[in-house]
């Protein structure tokens, strides 16, 4: 019944800190009200327009575009009289618009993105007339509630001003396009103003409309945007006065309510559902065309990737010697070729192997990953480094014809530096309005709402910090590990009634947007008409433009994007093909790494401690289980230990298979070509598809659809239509219901999280190239790694003492060799030794750090610490003492020891002025002794950690060990003789601690001793025990039983001690 | 200049505001207990005994984190009663010599007391400082006490002495060694300087003596000579005594309990008497005065009267007192009367000759003191906006002078004006359709011709002084044709409808 009223102006969360609902919760609203259609008019852009679209569709309502532009011609928007006292700051009026037609979304986007660029920084901007003039076709301009043009100029100059600001917007929109809003919210200096609009609108003939100015979906919500006035203006609730709402009427109203609202108003309820109708533009019919390539003369895109991809089958195939892969490579290729030229993508398909190439010339190591592995055109392009016919891949999982959107290339590189490089290739390639960085809307989390609630309810920093430190970021959330939780953890009375509030607010506004950022990688291209398709703006990292979309809005309107992401592990390989030619004479190639056998059996081991992907606790737990021998055994351990697979329950049936404990079994015997690979159990979301291919004989487009239909949601409709169609598949192919039941079952529990194979064979590359470099070329690899950090699961400090178990001499920091980076040194025995680079010393300034390693290629080492502080002036005390504190000091003349250095570094630090220093005989010292005492080994393992956040001296618990050993307390690879079930107490340096959600709650101590890492199983019911144990403890004792299964060793333990921990600043990676 | 030995004893009390809290309630003794410093609900702990230590409670915990322990007895921290103890730590000092000069920090009070040539008075310093313990303990203080020719040496050693050894006397020129093995701790080191010592491993007194004083002065200044200096125990030191507060206060216990407020002034002028002569003496006047009446029934009055100016002239004194206590009289008999004066200095100004004569400012005073007790306190002044949406958004300041002429105010457009009633007064309102019909006000039945509205405000929903209310703009006709034209209110929070104003 409630066709009869449109809400067509409404702001969500995405006016950022000026309105207080999400879009979903807006349509939401809307559809419980029976509401048609609403216009969604967000501050300066569309930021929620896209989930505000989708949601909408979902809900069969129309969905409305347009925004509130500020308008800097149109005056200040209304504020309270200079008499009263307010705090509210000059800012231009709003102009609400909306977009008729697709030329007028197009205006839109141009006008916003037109004055958010003329800014040189990230800021709101204005637009002015002329901009309005330039893009008003297409628009319907309201002329808006307290924000909007006409109550400013109400109140500036009554109603003559009001009209004149009237006709001024008449002449840009037509007399057509022009609507006199009223809003009622129950606000007596509001209803004045109504009523000189109605007498204007009068006046000029104008359409009078109703809106309510709507910023939140429910009354309640009035509470949310009071909240986030006071952090837009940086201030209390207590103290934001007037800046706070009258009352809580901007909240999403009913016909019913509108029309009683505004009974003595003729036609202002009536005129929304016409407005409405005029309204033909949805966000559907966006207009977005798919980027073109430039190619030479004569050549279609076409054509030339053809050519190109021809090319690379030779480059690629030819050296295998294989005619039979060959054949079966060009005869895919072919096949994909086709089918890109059908669908017209091979412009996206040129733009990244563009990227590719720019990088390649640059020797900037790229890999593509994710479904595009899958292709065998990304392949020969080389985009991805996995062959995907000679491994057997399904391409249908990255582009099938049905699907109607775009195929997704997320390519890896190196590091920032490299990253920022190629981005910046293709702001370049596709002009400032032609390429962008995806949106990251930054919203509300557990800390940030715990700190910016608190500070708007006035609590003191020192609480705050408090509580938002406690906030825990466990993946686990327990029964009672709940924020009201944390905060009685805190020290927090919940029973206070702020205290209370403060809770609620801080749930209440979780996941809101916040403000917007830029995505780490991901990048739309236009060919110079991004602007039609949606608003760009400055980001606020320079040089950086961004769309007013995230990834999946999107991904949603088919927009196509790159996604150019860092990956420390490539800069690590990367360093490694410098290091190893120059330091072991060997040639390496990425593409070309042999099988080696030492390489898989430090896997079996699970001595994979700095290996890519397969490093982490769990991995670690499931490699000798495992046991891989050959390279796919790597895709499937990449790809096993994934929260996918262990809640699908795949991960044991597929291990027991593994060690050959259970027969290997088929649900069906046509599936066993599917399967074989995977013993029987479904991993892979290609083989998914493919179950559903030979089981049901669906096409790849349906299997596809199948897959994307389990994997979302919400579209129960859509997967009962294809469950109903695989039925009948299998039916046909006169598999038994029971089967049927179970096939069904396997796909819909393990589609949600498969994993597709082709990503997993991409990762898997990567994790056997640093294996094969860890094991074959350590002092390299582990430069390497230290010089990129900080990446993967383990701190410096255990990837130093992992590689000095495995043989490599680490030398400490030294002035008088170290460079800013670590280096490999040549002994004099032939081997190879790791220098600690000065980047090590925490606190010492990168400027400084290149300045000593400058001075003394140029000029010779340092002669002593008077002579260091002359050469290198920008050193601070600071700086001197901390060199002095870490031993990188001793090399220097007349030093003796650490403390030795710190007393002289304390004087040098001080000198005299230049006239004084020239009488330098008077300021020697009187003795040429130090009276401080040499450092004892403790002190020196506390000055290692504290300044380095490692030691290349002996491990903290080997000083430990004699004490420990009269406790009965093994060591970790004492426990590996031990046998399963017995009682025993082990003692480490807790390096990691981890609570992933798969694991019911149950907590990961890895604690590492001097022989190696050992884990220990914590109890949820452990854990609250022994809270603070387990969460702060450095050094810990754990005792209970052994478990030792398939040499897999953990401790479980019934009880923990905390071990006294000298002060030591040891820094663990925790719950991750 | 004699030549009498320099001596000084260093009496030290560590958790201060425990102790102080505890001192007069023996029963508590054997309870753990902690004090609780801060605002609630951001309480946490800045002292414990010793009893509450041993449970594993610490400094910085919060309210609930105390609560996990069994049975603690929390107090809160009193400023008050830390003050009137430490005030008769002192006078206990003052005691054994005029000379004593108060180092008080944090939680900690702390003494030092010039004892030089006090040897036949109270013996030699063991025995002294024997006596000085007991007497601080039978005032229920446990404390420390320590005796040096050395002002810091003292101070040093009281602050490093545990509660077993609680008396040391450092023979003189023997600082140093009796320092030696004090921790740096007791130095009252600035963050660098801590660190600095930490990293050279440098962590007694004894250490720290041991280093080349020039050298050290090379590298950390003065400050490093006064360190190495305190470390020697020869470290000069300025003993800068306390003097004993000039407190201006008088106190009567009444023999019988007296009502009437007339035989009352008489007592206070007698009082007021002494007040004015002593601060006379200083050739001070009285800027303040607190009176304080102990009432039957263990209750007590108290008052305070502060005219523009201080003042020596009682006659004023007793005006303002009356018209104060008239103003808000006492509600039981009186027992005992406290006039507490502050000091001010006594102010002459001399007019200018040409310049227009003022009013006598004793006789403003006067007058304000007589309309402040008629119409209430808080009521006079100028009415200042404040910044909220809240009714009652004013607030009252005492009159001052404008620092320059503000800006005059633009009429606005509509020239309407109205009457606010303060306070509003009850008014009936029939409803139909939540719309007003009809209203009863100040007895006469209006029917409503004209509602606009509702107009609704509300706020301070985060607060438990959240308010709402709907307001009516009302045109009314009364049975005899008269109009009324008024706002009325509903109040949301109690659901009553009152008259706010009435336009003209």
């Amino acid at each position: 019944m409630t066709d009869r009223y449109v809400e067509l102006h409404a702001a969500s969360a995405f006016s950022f800190l000026e309105g207080a609902s999400q879009p979903e919760s807006l349509v939401e609203r809307a559809v419980d009200l029976e509401m048609p259609a609403m216009a969604l008019l967000d501050r300066n852009g569309v930021y929620g327009s896209a989930r505000f679209h989708t949601s909408a569709k979902l809900n069969d309502i129309r969905a409305h575009v347009g925004a509130e532009v500020s308008v800097s011609s149109l005056g200040q928007r209304l504020k309270p009289p200079s008499w009263l006292p307010h705090q509210h700051v000059a800012e231009p009026a709003r102009l609400p618009l909306l977009c008729k037609s697709r030329k007028g979304y197009q205006n839109l986007c141009q006008l916003i993105t037109q004055f958010k660029m003329r800014e040189t920084t990230k800021q709101e901007g204005a637009a002015n007339f002329d901009d309005l003039e330039q893009y008003a076709s297409g628009l319907v301009c309201l002329t808006g509630g307290d924000e909007g043009p006409l109550a400013a100029a109400l109140m500036r100059g009554g109603e003559e001003a009001g009209r004149e600001a009237l006709e001024r917007l008449l002449v840009i929109f037509g007399s057509s396009n022009v609507y006199v809003e009223l809003q009622r919210h129950q606000e007596r200096e509001q209803e004045w103003r109504n009523q000189a609009a109605i007498r204007i609108a009068r006046s000029l003939k104008l359409p009078v409309l109703a809106t309510n100015g709507v910023r939140y979906a429910t009354p309640y919500d009035r509470e949310i945007l009071d909240l986030f006035t006071a952090v837009r203006n940086h201030t209390e609730l207590d103290r934001a006065g007037r800046l706070l709402a009258l009352n809580n009427q901007r909240h999403l109203r009913s016909a019913v309510e509108m029309t009683a609202l505004f009974h003595d108003v003729h036609g202002a309820v009536e005129n929304t559902v016409e407005l409405s109708s005029r309204l033909q533009f949805k966000l559907a019919d966006l207009g977005y065309e798919f980027p073109r390539y430039p190619v030479p003369h004569g050549e279609t895109m076409d054509s030339f990737l053809q050519k190109r991809v021809e090319e690379g089958v030779v480059r690629r195939y030819s050296p295998k010697r294989d005619a039979a892969l060959f054949d079966r490579a060009k005869k895919q290729v072919e096949y994909e070729l086709r089918l890109i030229t059908k669908l017209g993508f091979a412009g996206y398909f040129l733009i990244v192997w563009d990227i590719v190439q720019f990088c390649k010339e640059r020797n900037i190591l790229i890999q593509g990953r994710g479904s595009a592995a899958n292709s065998a055109v990304c392949y020969a392009l080389e985009i991805t480094a996995v062959d995907p016919v000679g491994m057997d891949l399904l391409f249908e999982r990255f582009l099938s014809e049905s699907r109607g959107e775009w195929p997704d290339i997320d390519l890896d590189l190196p590091s920032e530096d490299n990253r920022e490089e190629a981005i910046q290739h293709v702001y370049q390639r596709y002009g400032e309005l032609g390429a962008a960085m995806t949106a990251n809307v930054i919203s509300y989390r557990g800390k940030s709402a715990a700190r910016e609630v608190g500070k708007a309810l006035g609590f003191d920093p020192e609480s705050l910090q408090r509580l938002s430190s406690l906030v825990n970021h466990f993946e686990w959330r327990g029964p009672t590990d709940t924020m009201a939780h944390s905060f009685q953890h805190a020290g927090f009375d919940l029973k206070h009634p702020r205290i209370a509030k403060y809770l609620e607010l801080c749930m209440r506004i979780q996941d809101l947007p916040r403000h917007l950022g830029q995505h780490s990688g991901g990048m739309v291209i236009c060919q110079g008409q991004l602007n039609c398709v949606v608003p760009l703006e400055r980001a606020s990292m320079p040089g950086r433009t961004v769309v007013q979309w995230d990834k999946e809005d999107c991904s949603d309107l088919g927009i196509i994007k790159v996604d150019l992401l860092g990956l420390g592990m490539m800069a690590v390989l990367q360093d490694c093909l410098e290091l190893i030619p120059k330091h072991y004479g060997d040639k390496v190639d990425l593409a070309q790494l042999p099988e080696d056998d030492d390489v898989y059996r430090a896997l079996q081991r699970a001595d994979t401690v700095g290996m890519f992907q397969v490093e982490s606790r769990a991995q670690m737990a499931s490699l000798p289980r495992n046991y891989p021998t050959e390279f796919y055994d790597v895709v499937v351990q990449v790809a096993i230990i994934r929260p996918g697979p262990i809640v699908g329950k795949m991960m044991h049936p597929y291990m027991r298979r593994r060690q050959k404990k259970e027969k290997v079994t088929y649900p069906h015997p046509s599936l066993q070509p599917v399967l074989e690979r995977t013993l029987g159990v479904p991993l892979f979301q290609e083989q998914l598809l493919r179950m559903a291919m030979t089981v049901a004989n669906f096409s790849g487009a349906e299997a596809e659809e199948l897959r994307r239909a389990v994997g979302m949601r919400r579209s129960w409709e859509r997967m009962k239509n294809l469950e109903g169609k695989l039925r009948a598949g299998m039916t046909a192919n006169e598999i038994d219901p029971a089967t049927q039941e179970m096939i069904i079952q396997n796909i819909s529990s393990f589609a949600l999280y498969g994993f597709p194979e082709s990503h997993a064979a991409s990762f898997a590359l990567i994790a056997y190239a640093s294996a094969y470099f860890k094991v074959k070329y350590l002092a390299a690899f582990t430069c390497a790694i230290l010089n990129n950090q900080p990446m993967g699961f383990y701190m410096p400090a255990v990837l130093v003492k992992d590689a000095q178990r495995h043989g490599l001499r680490v030398k400490p920091i030294d002035i008088q060799i170290s460079d800013w980076a670590c280096t490999v040194e040549h002994e004099a025995d032939g081997s190879l030794s790791l220098r600690l680079g000065l980047g090590y010393a925490k606190g010492l300034r990168q400027q400084s750090g290149e300045a000593i390693a400058f001075s003394r290629r140029e000029h010779g080492p340092f002669l002593t610490v008077e002579d260091l502080t002359l050469r290198i002036p920008s050193l601070n005390r600071k700086e001197l003492t901390l060199l002095a504190r870490i031993g990188a000091l001793n090399q220097l003349g007349g030093i003796k020891h650490r403390r030795d250095a710190l007393w002289q570094v304390e004087r040098a630090g001080k000198l005299e002025g230049p006239l004084l220093r020239q009488r330098s005989e008077l300021l020697r010292e009187i003795s040429e002794t130090t009276p401080l005492q040499q450092m004892s080994t403790k002190e020196r393992l506390a000055a290692d950690y504290a300044g380095t956040g490692l030691t290349i001296g002996r491990h903290p618990m080997a000083y430990r060990r004699p004490e420990l050993r009269r406790q009965h307390v093994l060591s970790a690879e004492e426990l590996r003789s031990r046998r399963d079930g017995e009682f025993v107490r082990t003692a480490g340096c807790v390096i990691a601690r981890q609570r992933p959600g798969t694991a019911m709650g149950f907590i990961f101590l890895s604690m590492e001793d001097e022989t190696g890492i050992a884990n220990v199983i914590v109890t949820p019911d452990l854990y609250e025990r022994q809270r603070l144990v387990v969460t702060r403890s450095k050094f810990i004792l754990a005792e209970g039983p052994l478990q030792n299964q398939d040499g897999v060793i953990h401790v479980k333990a019934s009880r923990l001690l905390p071990l006294s921990d000298q002060t030591l600043e040891i820094r663990s990676h925790d719950f991750h | 200049m004699s030549n009498i030995p320099q001596l000084y004893a260093c009496l030290y009390a560590k958790e201060f505001p425990a102790q102080a809290l505890l001192r007069l309630r023996p029963e508590l003794y054997n309870l753990p207990c902690v004090v609780m410093d801060g605002e609630p609900p951001f309480q946490q702990v800045c002292s414990l005994n010793t009893k509450a230590r041993l449970l594993g409670m610490d400094h910085g915990m919060t309210r609930v984190e105390v609560d996990t322990f069994p049975n603690p007895l929390v107090l809160s921290r009193s400023v008050q009663t830390e003050a009137v103890t430490k005030g008769i730590l002192l006078e206990c000092a003052g005691a054994f010599s005029p000379l004593t000069e108060d180092l008080s920090k944090d939680t900690a009070c702390i003494c030092c007391i010039d004892i030089s040539g006090t040897t036949n008075l109270f013996g030699p310093p063991e025995i002294l400082a024997n006596t000085l313990l007991e007497r601080v303990r039978s005032l229920g203080i446990l404390a420390q006490v320590s005796v040096s020719s050395n002002f810091h040496a003292a101070v040093c050693l009281a602050k490093g002495l545990s509660l077993r050894n609680s008396i040391q006397v450092i023979a003189s020129g023997k600082e140093s060694e009796g320092l030696a093995s004090l921790p740096l701790t007791v130095l009252d080191l600035t963050e660098p300087q801590k660190e600095t010592f930490a990293i050279w491993g440098i962590h007694t007194l004894g250490m720290l003596a041991a280093l080349p004083e020039e050298e050290l002065i090379a590298r950390m200044g003065q400050e490093g000579k006064r360190l190495w200096q305190l470390a020697h125990g020869n470290c000069a030191h300025l003993f800068m005594p306390v003097e004993l507060n000039f407190v201006l206060e008088e106190r009567m216990e009444l023999d019988n309990p007296v009502e009437l407020l007339d035989s009352l002034l008489f007592v206070i002028n007698v009082m007021l008497d002494q007040l004015v002569l002593r601060a006379k003496a200083r050739i001070l006047a009285l800027a303040s005065v607190t009176i304080t009446l102990s009432l039957e029934g263990g209750r007590s009055h108290s008052r305070t009267v502060r005219p523009a100016l201080p003042s020596i002239d009682k006659q004023l004194w007793i005006k303002l007192l009356h018209l104060d206590l008239e103003a808000h009289p006492p509600h039981a008999a009186i027992l005992a009367v406290i006039l507490h004066a502050e000091p001010g200095s006594i102010s002459k100004v001399q007019s200018g000759l040409f310049s227009p004569q003022l009013p006598e400012p004793t006789r403003l005073d006067v007058t304000l003191a007589r309309i402040s007790a008629i119409v209430g306190e808080g009521n006079l002044g100028r009415a200042v906006l404040e910044d909220t949406h809240a009714p009652e958004g004013f607030r009252i300041e005492p009159f001052t002078l404008p620092a320059r002429d503000s800006a005059p105010i633009a009429p606005s457009q509509t020239q309407l004006s109205m009457r606010k009633l303060r306070p509003p007064e009850t008014v009936l309102v029939r409803l139909q359709n939540s719309r007003p019909t009809a209203l009863v006000y100040r007895e006469r039945r209006y029917v409503v011709e004209h509602a606009y509205g509702p107009w609704l405000a509300e706020g301070d929903w985060w607060n438990q002084t959240l308010w709402g209310f709907e307001q009516w703009d009302i045109v009314a006709r009364a049975q005899d044709g008269s109009l009324l034209c008024c706002c009325i209110m509903r109040d949301l929070m109690h659901d009553e409808w009152q008259m706010a104003a009435l336009y003209d």
